[in-house]
């Protein structure tokens, strides 16, 4: 078990307050991003809290084959399965239209396949420099939940939770391809927004 | 050698370690040549960083939540 995982189980353990202050804050966004993933938007409040009384009642048997984050995100996955489970072969390849579109064929030449419409230059090249634009933030927001639940989940997974794709798969009992494709899709659109904003500054 | 628009298909499997190494080189040898698709992939790489520098939506009611798991925890523990 990593040191910071046995240090601040053994507090959780002890029922101290602020050990679960810092579990919740560090770990819900990600048990969020999974229940919102296999259940959806409705339900992801009660499987959240189905997954905390869970982990309480558990945490006694934890014992650290995998990390505390893994464990508490398989437990909140399995809470979602248990309770609801959305129609995946309906959902899982929705390609939902986005605000700024993608990046798609059109953008290159039938003929020869190179960019028609190169990527446009974009002004900025941090993401801090980038995020000082309150409008284009509220626009990354926007394309985000225009994307289905699926994607955006296993975007938000990838990208802010750092999970490695195996465990999304585990996670959302979905292929290794599906995510790969889900995972591209995503991010060509986001990518779609990010230049659309840097080239016209309008959301 | 790979087109633009096969090297843009390729981008994520190549961002994530997913392809094999012959389509690595592939997309290597792409990207030494193209000039869009290195900014392309320059580009994705700071969308991602973007993505994950994003501010957190504020969390609510999380001191009552820990303060209930915590009893929770008391009370279930002889």
């Amino acid at each position: 078990m990593a040191a910071d995982d046995t240090l601040l189980l053994t507090r959780l353990l002890a029922g101290e307050q602020q050990a679960f202050k810092e579990l919740v804050t560090t770990y819900q966004s990600a048990m969020r991003a999974v229940a919102y993933a296999i259940v959806g938007q409705r339900h992801v409040e009660e499987v959240v809290q189905d997954a905390w009384l869970s982990v309480v009642r558990h945490l006694g048997s934890f014992e650290g084959r995998s990390s505390l984050k893994t464990w508490l995100l398989t437990i909140t996955a399995n809470s979602a399965k248990s309770r609801y489970k959305l129609n995946r072969r309906e959902v899982l390849m929705d390609d939902l239209p986005s605000p700024h579109g993608s990046i798609d064929d059109d953008r290159f030449s039938s003929a020869d396949g190179h960019w028609l419409v190169a990527p446009f230059a974009w002004h900025q090249d941090t993401p801090e420099a980038l995020l000082t634009q309150d409008e284009l933030r509220d626009c990354l927001e926007h394309t985000l939940l225009s994307l289905s639940e699926l994607q955006s989940s296993v975007l938000l997974l990838r990208e802010r939770q750092g999970l490695e794709l195996e465990d999304i798969c585990n996670l959302l009992e979905i292929s290794l391809s599906n995510v790969r494709v889900l995972l591209h899709r995503a991010r060509l659109k986001v990518f779609a927004t990010v230049e659309h904003f840097e080239e016209t500054g309008e959301c | 050698m790979l087109t633009c628009k096969e090297q843009v298909a390729r981008s994520s499997d190549y961002l994530d370690g997913q392809l094999s190494f012959r389509e690595k080189l592939m997309v290597r040898h792409h990207l030494l040549f193209c000039p869009n698709c290195r900014r392309f992939i320059r580009q994705m790489r700071l969308m991602q960083a973007t993505l994950k520098a994003m501010p957190e939506q504020p969390q609510e009611g999380i001191d009552a939540l820990a303060e209930r798991l915590a009893t929770q925890r008391r009370d279930d523990s002889p």
